[in-house]
């Protein structure tokens, strides 16, 4: 019971992140779509823009390693 | 390297400017610098003459007439070594550009009717049908209308109309020609026609509108003329396109005159951005350092002791632009750094950095030896492939070699060969770890690279804070380095791995390197110095991605192995393979994205001075082809 509680936690930590990091990651990618077509010369400073929400699911995925590792095991 | 840059001042008797102008144009060596934004210099600029700028016309116009007529030539012919005199190239043009440009327009007439009759063909087709017998009598005309379904009421009010003029001596048959249009034939006396038009028009209904030359043809005539005209419009096509190739083919002329046209556009181009008093002139430019000798000999030939290349100072609000020089290894990754931006003049080139770390993570992360040989054999295939066509893409899959490389290392590291299928058959062993178990130290690994790399990025901040003299970045630099060094500690003492007595030093670490963030920041420190702080935390669990997307690739491989080994052998190797297929597709993408990501924004985030702007110099955007 208690390690499925754990796996339940551990899934909702990256799954949730993973959703706030695809919902901001869109509205970005739109808007950096947008401005390639103007500007092609921005291309690294899209790229940036989109990379730099992925830090929270890879925050995600360290709380539930962490959930995981440390409380699991 | 960022390629140190020169700013000079070529002055010289106006008599010379032209000679000077080809030298330099010729070299590509100097970026003109406009002599209104060069405060050292407070001349008037000098403005073309009426001669340059009639010239400057003339050759617009000339290269414009080339441009067009050698456009029209599909194979257009080499240029000629000759040197050309453009007076006889006018003349030339004169007199064969009117023959080439008919047979251009005979050709493009010819174009747009295979194009277009097609379409009269198959509307024609649907008709059809609906077409009695009796109106191929030459006494009656024949019109057709294509109606979208939804306005077929018209063709009732159309009825009504023709009825009141033509009283009954008319006919309209229509049918539904598919599901959304509504095909009708009207037919009506010939001698009528100018009233049938006119009601038609009120109606505003569309004929059918047939070329003019089958206008009075019946339908079926129309449609077996038109057929056979199709079939003969190629081979007259390629009939005068031969035509043009040989009239082109003796004008290699032509091409070069175009090139030179060119040339001498460059180079009068170049007066506007020059100072000039009645008898001299002043150019000002950029000149990367290596290059001077050679500018200064190149213009003490053509100067003939009237013109002198002197330097100039470097005023504070001018930034040289910037010219990256790096050995032939590395030179492939100087398109990755300049995608983000150029580096500041004077700053560092991350270039080399690059070359080292990207591939390094690249092949931390995907890490298996079989996907890395196939990598391997996939970019050198390529490679060899694109070597003629396109140098470029052969130069960029350089950094695939690399990154396979780097993949075939970390899979023996790791004791990967198509994920767990190399353990399975031939019971390889991992040398390091196995990801797919001890995912812990994996993590941690990842951690370490992380703090590693970062460490890097500030101490290099560090450096060129100091060149800079930029006091604020120092101590910012210094601050974040010693917090990092603070968490370490403090994450040591937390999983056991220091002894606990190190706690108050780390923390105090910490404290201070908040400080030094802070300190030089003002007030807004306060409150940016704690988030650089935090934000230096999420740098560093960043580079958890490395564990992240390798432990993902593993299992993916390993899907792939346990379903291959599901049902027979053969539908067993077909699945494994697809799934291999796609990790690997998505093991290529993902990584280089994720190491490149590390790099713009943990890496380079720490010393990096992007903005520069890339030196164009004088002359290379129309070199002789």
């Amino acid at each position: 019971m208690e390690i499925g509680l754990l796996a339940v936690g551990a899934g909702l930590a990256i799954g949730l992140a993973a959703l706030a990091t695809g919902y901001a990651q869109a509205r970005i990618g739109s808007a950096g779509i947008g401005a390639l077509a103007e500007k092609p010369e921005l291309t690294g400073r899209v790229i940036l823009l989109l990379a730099i929400p992925e830090t929270l699911v890879i925050l995600g995925f360290a709380v539930a390693a962490m959930i995981i590792l440390l409380l699991g095991g | 390297m960022l390629v140190p840059m020169t700013k000079v001042h070529v002055i010289g008797h106006r008599r010379r400017l032209h000679p000077t102008l080809e030298a330099l144009h010729l070299l590509s060596a100097v970026q003109l610098i406009d002599v209104t934004d060069d405060s050292s210099i407070t001349l008037p600029p000098l403005t073309a003459d009426d001669e340059q700028v009639q010239e400057i016309e003339e050759l617009r116009y000339l290269r414009a007439r080339l441009d067009a007529l050698l456009a029209l030539s599909s194979d257009p012919p080499p240029a000629d070594t000759a040197p050309v005199d453009l007076a006889l190239i006018r003349s030339d043009l004169e007199t064969t550009a009117p023959e080439i440009e008919s047979l251009a327009r005979s050709l493009e007439e010819r174009q747009l009717e295979i194009s277009t009759l097609p379409r009269h063909v198959q509307s024609l087709k649907r008709l059809l049908p609906l077409v009695p017998e009796l109106t191929e009598l030459e006494s009656y005309d024949t019109d057709a209308v294509i109606l979208d379904a939804r306005h077929a009421s018209v063709l009732g009010d159309l009825s009504v109309a023709l009825d009141e003029v033509l009283e009954g001596n008319f006919e309209i048959i229509s049918d539904q020609v598919d599901t959304d249009t509504v095909g009708a034939v009207i037919v009506t006396p010939k001698k009528s026609a100018s009233e049938v038009l006119a009601i038609l028009g009120r109606q505003q209904v569309n004929r059918v509108r047939l070329p003019h030359e089958y206008e009075s043809v019946p339908f079926r005539k129309a449609i077996t003329l038109m057929e056979r005209r199709l079939a003969d419009l190629p081979v007259e096509m390629a009939t005068i396109e031969d035509k043009i190739t040989a009239v082109m083919r003796s004008r290699g002329a032509w091409v070069t005159a175009r090139s030179d046209v060119t040339q001498r556009l460059g180079q009068l181009s170049a007066i506007r951005h020059l100072g000039a008093t009645p008898q001299t002139f002043v150019l000002s430019g950029w000149v990367p350092a290596p290059r001077l000798e050679e500018v200064r000999r190149v213009v003490a030939s053509v100067g003939q002791g009237e013109v002198i290349v002197e330097l100039a100072p470097i005023g504070d609000d001018e930034e040289p632009p910037i010219l990256l020089q790096n050995r032939e290894a590395v030179r492939p990754f100087e398109a990755l750094v300049s995608l983000l931006s150029m580096p500041r003049y004077g700053s560092l080139d991350p270039t080399t950095l690059t070359m080292v770390f990207l591939p390094l993570f690249f092949g931390m992360m995907l890490g298996d030896i079989a996907y890395g040989i196939l990598l391997l054999a996939l970019a050198l295939y390529l490679r060899h492939r694109f070597r003629v066509t396109s140098p470029s893409a052969a130069e960029f899959l350089k950094i695939l070699v690399l990154g396979a490389g780097w993949t075939i290392v970390w899979g023996v590291l790791y004791g990967e060969f198509l994920g767990d299928l190399g353990r399975r058959w031939f019971g390889l062993e991992p040398i390091w770890i196995n990801r797919e178990e001890a995912i812990e130290p994996l993590l941690i690994f990842a951690l370490a690279v992380g703090i590693a790399h970062i460490t890097l990025g500030l101490v290099l901040g560090i450096w060129t804070a100091a060149h800079r003299h930029d006091r604020k970045k120092l101590s910012t630099s210094v601050g974040t380095l010693l917090a990092l060094i603070g968490l370490f500690g403090i994450t040591g003492v937390a999983v056991g791995q220091l002894p606990d007595g190190w706690m108050t030093p780390a923390v105090a670490t910490i404290v201070v390197g908040t400080v030094l963030m802070i300190a030089l920041e003002g007030p807004m420190g306060l409150i940016t110095g704690p988030l650089e702080l935090l934000g230096l935390v999420g740098n560093v669990l960043s580079y958890l991605r490395i564990a992240a997307i390798g432990i993902a690739s593993v299992y993916l491989a390993r899907v792939a192995n346990e379903l291959g080994s599901l049902g027979p052998l053969w539908f067993g190797i077909i699945v494994a393979a697809l799934f291999h297929a796609l990790n690997l597709a998505l093991g290529v993408f993902s990584p280089s994205v994720q190491a490149l990501r590390l790099h713009y924004v943990e890496f380079f985030g720490k010393f990096y001075e992007g903005g520069g702007t890339a030196f164009v110099p004088f002359g290379s955007l129309d070199r002789k082809e």
